[in-house]
C-alpha cells in the first residue's frame, strides 16, 4: 500500500526536518556543554549574547564561517578535504534509519525516521564504520606528525572498540529477534531491555565514548599530547565540520542506546497521564538524559593512557561482551 | 532505478580503474575503498539489504581501515611510471573484451525476470531452503537475515564450519607471529 512514507515531498520535508534538527542540536549541545562544564567548575559560562548565552552558538557559527582558512602547503590537497566532508556527511547519513516512532493519520500509518530498512541496525554499525576515514584521512593529508599520529590513534581504537560496540548489541538483537529497529523497540512494550540487559547497556555506552571521540577515550585529539590531534591543521569551517561530525555522532550514539535499550517512543509507564505525550517527545527526552550523562562523564573523568585503552578495549570490554552473548543465548534457548 | 544501476556501476568501474593506475598508494587503496562501496550499493540495489551492510561494515569499515592505516604508516613514494604505458593498453583491453564476453553470455543464457534470479531448482517448492530459487518477495517477508541465515546454518553448515576454524587458526597464527618472544 502506497502510505504517506513512500510520497516523494514527504520525504524531501523529513530530510530537511532532520537535516535542520541535527543542526540545531549541535548548536545547542556545543552550548550545553560549555554551560555544563562550566556549572561542574564552579563558574558561569557563556552568559553574555543573548538571554543565558542563547544565541552563543550563532554567534560561534559566524566567526567559523568567517575566519581565514588555514593550511599546510604540504598538504595533500584532495584528501585534506575529503577528510571533514566525511566527517560531516557520515554522521547525518548514520541518523536516517533512527527510529523515532510511528503515527496513526487519517488512516495512514507514518513513520518518522526517513528510510526503513529491515536490517537497520546493521546499516547504523556499517555508516558509522566509515567515519574512520574521516579522522584517519584529515591526520594523513595534514602532513603533520601531530594529525598522523591522531588519525593513526583514531583508525586503531575505532576499529577495536566497533568490536564491543557490536558486541554488545547482539545481545539485544537475539533478545528481540530482529535487526529491524522499529521491531527491538516494539518488543520492549513492558519491559525495557536495558532490565534484561544492563550489562549490555555498560558496554555499549562506554564503547560509546571511544566510538565518538569523548573523554576518557579521546586519544585520537589529546591536547596535552598532540596538540589536537587529528584536526590540528584545521581552522575555521573545515575544523567546523570535524566539530559538528563529533556532537551528532553523540546524538546518534545516545539515539541508538535509547532505541535499544531505553524503549525508544516508548512512555516510562505505559498508562495515563505518561502515554498521553507523545512518542517523539520520550523519545526527545531519553535521548537528552543520555546527553547530559555523556557531557557529565567528559568534565569529572581523567584521560586514560593509549596502551591502557586498548587493553580495555580488547580484554576487559570484549569478554564481557562475550560473556553476555553466550548467557543470553542460553536463557533464550533454554526458555524456547 | 535502471539510471541508478547505471551510475553505480559506473562508479565502480571508474575507482576500480583507479586502483590500478593511481600512482599513489594511498590512492589506489581509497578507490578500492569507494569500489567496495559501490559494490554495496549494487547489493542495496538488489534488494539484499544484509548483504549490503556485511559488505560495508567487512570491507570498507574492517579491512580496507587496515589496508589505509598500513598504508598510511609506511608511507611510500609514488610510482615512478608514465601513466599510460605498454601494460596498461593491454589491461584496458582485456577488461573491455572481459566486460563484453559477460555481455553477450548473458544476452544469451541467463534470463532475469522481476521474480528474481531462476537458477537450478535443487529441493522441491514446499521446502523453499531447499532450493537455489529465492523470488524476491519470497526473500523479502522472510526478510534478508533470516533466509541467509536459514542457508548458512542448514545446508551449508559444514563449509561455514570449517571456514571459521580456518579463519581462527589464521588468527592465531597471527597472534602467535606478532608475539614479542619472551626469552
Amino acid at each position: 500500500m502506497i502510505g504517506p512514507d513512500d510520497l516523494w515531498w514527504v520525504l524531501l520535508i523529513k530530510c530537511g526536518v532532520l537535516v535542520v534538527f541535527l543542526l540545531t542540536a549541535f548548536a545547542y549541545l556545543t552550548l550545553a556543554e560549555r554551560k555544563i562544564s562550566a556549572r561542574i567548575q564552579l563558574r558561569y559560562g557563556p552568559n553574555r549574547v543573548g538571554p543565558f548565552g542563547m544565541l552563543q552558538p550563532a554567534a560561534d557559527g559566524l566567526k567559523l564561517f568567517f575566519k581565514e582558512n588555514v593550511a599546510p602547503a604540504e598538504r595533500d590537497k584532495i584528501l585534506y578535504l575529503v577528510g571533514p566532508s566525511l566527517a560531516g556527511g557520515a554522521a547525518l547519513l548514520a541518523y536516517a534509519v533512527i527510529p523515532w516512532g510511528t503515527n496513526n493519520w487519517f488512516g495512514h500509518v507514518f513513520h518518522w525516521d526517513i528510510a526503513h530498512v529491515n536490517v537497520g541496525l546493521l546499516f547504523i554499525l556499517g555508516v558509522t564504520s566509515l567515519g574512520v576515514y574521516s579522522l584517519f584521512l584529515g591526520g594523513f593529508a595534514s602532513n603533520s606528525k601531530y594529525s598522523l599520529l591522531g588519525g593513526l590513534r583514531s583508525s586503531a581504537q575505532l576499529i577495536s572498540y566497533e568490536m564491543a560496540v557490536s558486541f554488545a548489541l547482539i545481545g539485544v538483537v537475539i533478545l528481540s529477534g530482529s535487526l529491524d529497529l522499529e521491531h527491538i523497540v516494539g518488543s520492549q512494550q513492558g519491559l525495557w531491555f536495558i532490565v534484561l540487559q544492563p550489562l549490555a547497556f555498560i558496554l555499549y555506552f562506554t564503547a560509546a565514548f571511544a566510538e565518538t571521540n569523548r573523554l576518557p577515550f579521546d586519544l585520537p585529539e589529546a591536547e596535552t599530547e598532540l596538540i589536537a590531534g587529528y584536526h590540528t591543521e584545521y581552522s575555521a569551517m573545515r575544523f567546523g565540520l570535524y566539530f559538528l561530525g563529533e556532537y551528532i555522532n553523540m546524538v546518534t550514539v545516545c539515539s541508538i542506546a535509547t532505541a535499544l535499550f531505553l524503549g525508544g517512543w516508548l512512555p516510562l509507564l505505559p498508562f495515563h497521564p505518561f502515554d498521553w505525550i507523545p512518542g517523539p517527545i520520550w523519545f526527545l527526552g531519553k535521548v537528552l538524559v543520555l546527553l547530559f550523562v555523556m557531557i557529565w562523564v567528559r568534565w569529572t573523568l581523567p584521560r586514560l593512557r593509549y596502551d591502557r585503552l586498548m587493553n580495555f578495549g580488547w580484554k576487559v570490554l570484549m569478554p564481557l561482551g562475550l560473556i553476555n552473548i553466550v548467557v543470553t543465548g542460553a536463557v533464550v534457548a533454554l526458555r524456547a | 532505478m535502471t539510471v541508478l544501476f547505471a551510475v553505480v556501476i559506473a562508479l565502480a568501474a571508474v575507482s576500480s580503474l583507479g586502483v590500478v593506475f593511481s600512482r599513489q598508494t594511498i590512492y589506489s587503496a581509497l578507490s578500492l575503498v569507494l569500489t567496495v562501496s559501490m559494490l554495496a550499493v549494487l547489493f542495496l540495489l538488489l534488494n539484499a539489504q544484509f548483504l549490503f551492510a556485511v559488505q560495508l561494515i567487512i570491507y570498507a569499515g574492517a579491512v580496507m581501515v587496515l589496508f589505509v592505516f598500513i598504508v598510511a604508516l609506511l608511507s611510500p613514494d609514488a610510482e615512478d611510471r608514465p601513466a599510460l604505458d605498454l601494460r596498461a593498453v593491454i589491461g584496458i583491453t582485456g577488461v573491455v573484451v572481459v566486460t563484453a564476453l559477460v555481455f553477450i553470455a548473458a544476452r544469451n543464457g541467463i534470463t532475469y525476470s522481476t521474480n528474481g534470479f531462476h537458477g537450478t531448482v535443487v529441493g522441491t517448492a514446499s521446502d523453499p531452503y531447499h532450493t537455489f530459487n529465492f523470488p524476491q518477495d519470497a526473500v523479502n517477508n522472510a526478510g534478508n537475515v533470516q533466509t541467509v541465515a536459514g542457508q548458512l546454518f542448514t545446508n551449508y553448515l559444514l563449509p561455514f564450519e570449517i571456514t571459521s576454524m580456518l579463519l581462527l587458526v589464521a588468527a592465531i597464527g597471527a597472534v602467535y607471529l606478532t608475539r614479542r618472544s619472551s626469552r
